[in-house]
């Protein structure tokens, strides 16, 4: 491809995100506007609502599942390999990050290390566990890569509520009576407003490093060089002597790990797992690919957009809490399902990998 | 997403395999599938705790045995016709017209629907996985429907052969349309379906909650729900008990559907643009089919489909809508997927998973193992199903296979460098 077409498509991708951030800023100041001009109306709760602390503080927990479920899309797709059970590795992970901590149980410390980050990290392993079967599916027995997600998806979406039956005898678990808590650093954290940053769960730290990391790893390391490659030319990184099903395990992997924090955070920060219809996930799996797409594979411009739709959620949810303007709940609930559609709608034409979603046969990996 | 063009070759090299090929990997992917379950289901009988050891295994004890577990699921469907741990075998008490059947033919009907729904979808090269939503709202509106006309119709046999009909439609029209928005913005936004399905199934889920709870609820009732239909305008079981909500004219309705899907898809014109767009979209395009209008419509069917469903659902299983909808656009994707998205594999793949899940009720009054399990087979077999080239190697590997040209038929360009 020329250097002028990438350019051209360059240049559309940025209209459409650059109207869409233009449209959600414009959306936040009329808000604003009728809000100061008419303090007592539905729009001066609205924006009492999106400037408070706590809203921020509530957002910033809600979009590490989706921040890092969608790195790990990144890393994944950009790799060649569509991940469309991220849903599912939440999932899994966020199960067994609760159930590990209550076998070990919630009050015990193992070699220093309290229960409760056992079960985190157990969560992780078992995402990675999960993600390995995935990317061997995948790439060895070149199964087609939606299908094997979906697969994924629901495989988590049965085994979750099946195992918390077994051990609880119902699909959700007990409560564990205790969270990850939150990490508070003195005097920055009394800041007002921005002051949420520095009074957080400690996944929220995770995540706020996690972000710069995954685009330093992506776009100046050679690992990140051949994770590019191998979704837009693994011909080209074969040629190089570079192992291309290599680098995709890996990819996939990392998608695996990253997810899978994401989940035991999910969990973990309400010390239970809630298993009913799509489980406590609840699409956030999904979500998070819109993330990234919105965020065109840029992990900075990826916490953009999962902030944005945690913020959206973080929102509706105080929203319901303010009396008396008769919107039925379940109604507001859907505002961020719509916009997740909106916005794929808008940058539905978003390039992606060239080669993402192909298998690549180097022709002596069949023995 | 790319995965579409990359979807669409490997739905056409699905299309190429041997029909024979594709029964034996839908078969094997089933076999695995129960076996995984067979693994799954003795770790979860070291996880919970019993008084006796249910089954005994090198010098372990597990709570479950899963020979059993397969057994009472089997049994159970069939509504026991044989007696376990009796030397006589064979129920002499048996009667085909039994309840675990009827609930087995429940299941199987209600999934005639749904996986027709997805089968049109992925054979037009669409993964609709919102067959959940367009089930849900479909539902809701013949629900609503049939309540609102039911008082200025007769009431009994006339008014039910008047309005039942009528209702399916409505069902079906609400669905078709729900699914056509998935189907518009693929067709001019390019946004992948797979993620906006399954956002409208959130969507639908919201939207018909608000509906009832805040416009149409049963005043009666604790739980969302609407008021219930009269019995004239449901299906009522025939020749079945009454409580397995199984009524032999819905099962006959969806045969007919499948036939006519597949004459539909095979016969027509229309069928002939649908399965090109799928399989080949750059020559269907060429050869001068609307690309856009194809994903519409096809959409649109699709969502119909599952819109029936949800129509069915409310006039045979509830007589009412009632939130909480079970999975069956879901399960709906296992049914495709296993029948190779073609309509008249839907059936037997239909009554094999209606078996599991209606089995799955026994086996958790009968051995304690919950019947979420087959939630897990539901996704153990898509997985299976997707990677024929596991089963090939497999096959190769214990060179099972004498013959493997006919494996190669494939659609060569995989299969040339199995070796």
């Amino acid at each position: 491809m020329s250097t002028t077409t990438i350019d051209r498509l360059r240049d559309t991708e940025l209209s459409y995100r650059a109207t869409l951030a233009g449209g959600a800023l414009s959306v936040f100041l009329l808000i604003a506007l009728l809000g100061l001009v008419f303090p007592s109306s539905i729009w001066g709760n609205l924006l009492a609502i999106l400037t408070s602390r706590s809203t921020l503080s509530s957002a910033l927990r809600l979009s590490v599942p989706i921040t890092f479920a969608a790195l790990g899309g990144i890393f994944s797709e950009k790799a060649g390999v569509v991940n469309i059970g991220l849903e599912g590795l939440l999932i899994i992970s966020a199960f067994t990050a609760v159930i590990t901590t209550a076998v070990v149980g919630p009050e015990m410390t193992v070699v220093g290390l309290p229960a409760i980050w056992i079960g985190f990290f157990a969560g992780i392993l078992s995402s990675v566990l999960f993600s390995a079967l995935f990317a061997v599916v995948c790439i060895r027995f070149k199964a087609d890569q939606i299908i094997a997600g979906l697969a994924v998806w629901l495989i988590a979406l049965g085994l979750a509520p099946f195992a918390a039956t077994v051990y609880y005898g119902g699909v959700n678990t007990d409560n564990l009576g205790t969270t990850l808590g939150t990490w508070t650093i003195p005097v920055l954290s009394d800041i007002p407003f921005f002051g949420a940053f520095f009074d957080a769960d400690p996944a929220v730290y995770m995540m706020l490093v996690a972000v710069p990391a995954s685009w330093y790893v992506l776009n100046r390391t050679a690992f990140g060089r051949h994770v590019r490659a191998s979704g837009e030319n693994p011909k080209a990184l074969d040629t190089v002597g570079v192992d291309v099903s290599r680098v995709r395990y890996a990819g996939v992997l990392l998608s695996g790990f990253l997810a899978g924090i994401g989940g035991s955070a999910l969990s973990l920060g309400l010390g239970q797992f809630v298993g009913n219809n799509q489980t406590m996930v609840n699409g956030k799996g999904f979500i998070a690919i819109v993330a990234f797409l919105f965020g065109n594979y840029n992990p900075v411009g990826a916490f953009g957009a999962s902030f944005l739709f945690a913020g959206l959620e973080a929102a509706q949810i105080r929203l319901q809490q303010v009396p008396g303007y008769g919107v039925p709940d379940s109604l507001i609930q859907t505002i961020p399902y719509v916009t997740v559609l909106v916005v794929l709608a808008l940058v539905g034409r978003t390039r992606i990998p060239a080669a993402s979603g192909e298998h690549y046969d180097t022709g002596d990996d069949n023995r | 997403m790319s995965a579409a063009e990359n979807a669409k070759a490997v739905l056409r090299r699905l299309t190429a395999a041997s029909a024979t090929e594709r029964i034996l990997i839908s078969f094997a992917a089933l076999v695995l599938a129960v076996l995984v379950g067979a693994v799954i289901i003795l770790v979860s009988g070291r996880i919970t705790t019993c008084q006796t050891a249910a089954t005994t295994l090198f010098g372990t004890g597990f709570c479950y045995d899963p020979v059993e577990v397969y057994l009472v699921l089997f049994n159970g469907a069939l509504g026991e016709p044989f007696l376990l741990n009796d030397p006589a075998l064979f129920n002499p008490n048996w009667n085909p017209l039994n309840f675990g059947f009827a609930l087995t033919l429940k299941e199987t009907t209600l999934l005639v629907f749904t996986g027709l729904s997805v089968a049109v979808s992925f054979r037009a090269g669409l993964f609709n996985i919102g067959t959940q939503g367009q089930l849900v709202l479909g539902g809701l509106a013949t629900a609503l429907f049939s309540l609102f006309v039911a008082p200025v119709l007769p009431s009994g046999l006339v008014g039910g052969l008047v309005l039942i009909p009528l209702a399916v439609i409505v069902g079906a029209l609400v669905g078709g349309l729900y699914g056509a928005i998935p189907g518009a913005l693929k067709a001019y936004a390019d946004a992948n379906e797979v993620i906006t399905t399954i956002m409208l199934n959130f969507i639908a889920a919201q939207i018909a909650f608000v509906l009832v709870s805040e416009f149409f609820s049963n005043p009666d009732s604790q739980v969302v729900e609407t008021t219930p239909l009269p019995d004239w305008a449901t299906l009522l079981p025939v020749a079945f008990p009454q409580g397995g909500d199984f009524s032999i004219l819905a099962l006959a309705f969806g045969l007919a559907l499948v036939v006519g899907v597949w004459f539909l898809l095979e016969q027509t014109s229309f069928g002939y643009d649908l399965r090109t767009s799928g399989e080949q979209p750059e020559a269907a395009e060429y050869g001068g089919v609307d690309a856009k209008r194809t994903t519409v419509t096809s959409m649109f069917l699709s969502g119909a489909l599952g819109g029936m469903g949800g129509a069915i659902w409310v006039l045979m299983v509830m007589g009412k809508w009632q939130a909480g909808v079970p999975s069956l656009g879901f399960d709906g994707i296992t049914v495709s997927i296993l029948a190779g998205n073609n309509p008249l594999g839907v059936v037997p793949a239909a009554l094999l998973f209606g078996t599991l899940k209606s089995g799955s009720l026994a086996v958790q009054f009968g051995t304690g193992v919950p019947k979420q399990l087959v939630g897990v087979l539901r996704g153990l077999i898509i997985l299976f199903v997707a990677m024929p080239e596991f089963f090939r190697m497999l096959g190769s590997a214990i060179d099972l296979e004498p013959d493997r040209e006919t494996v190669a038929a494939d659609g060569g360009a995989l299969g040339g460098d199995d070796e």
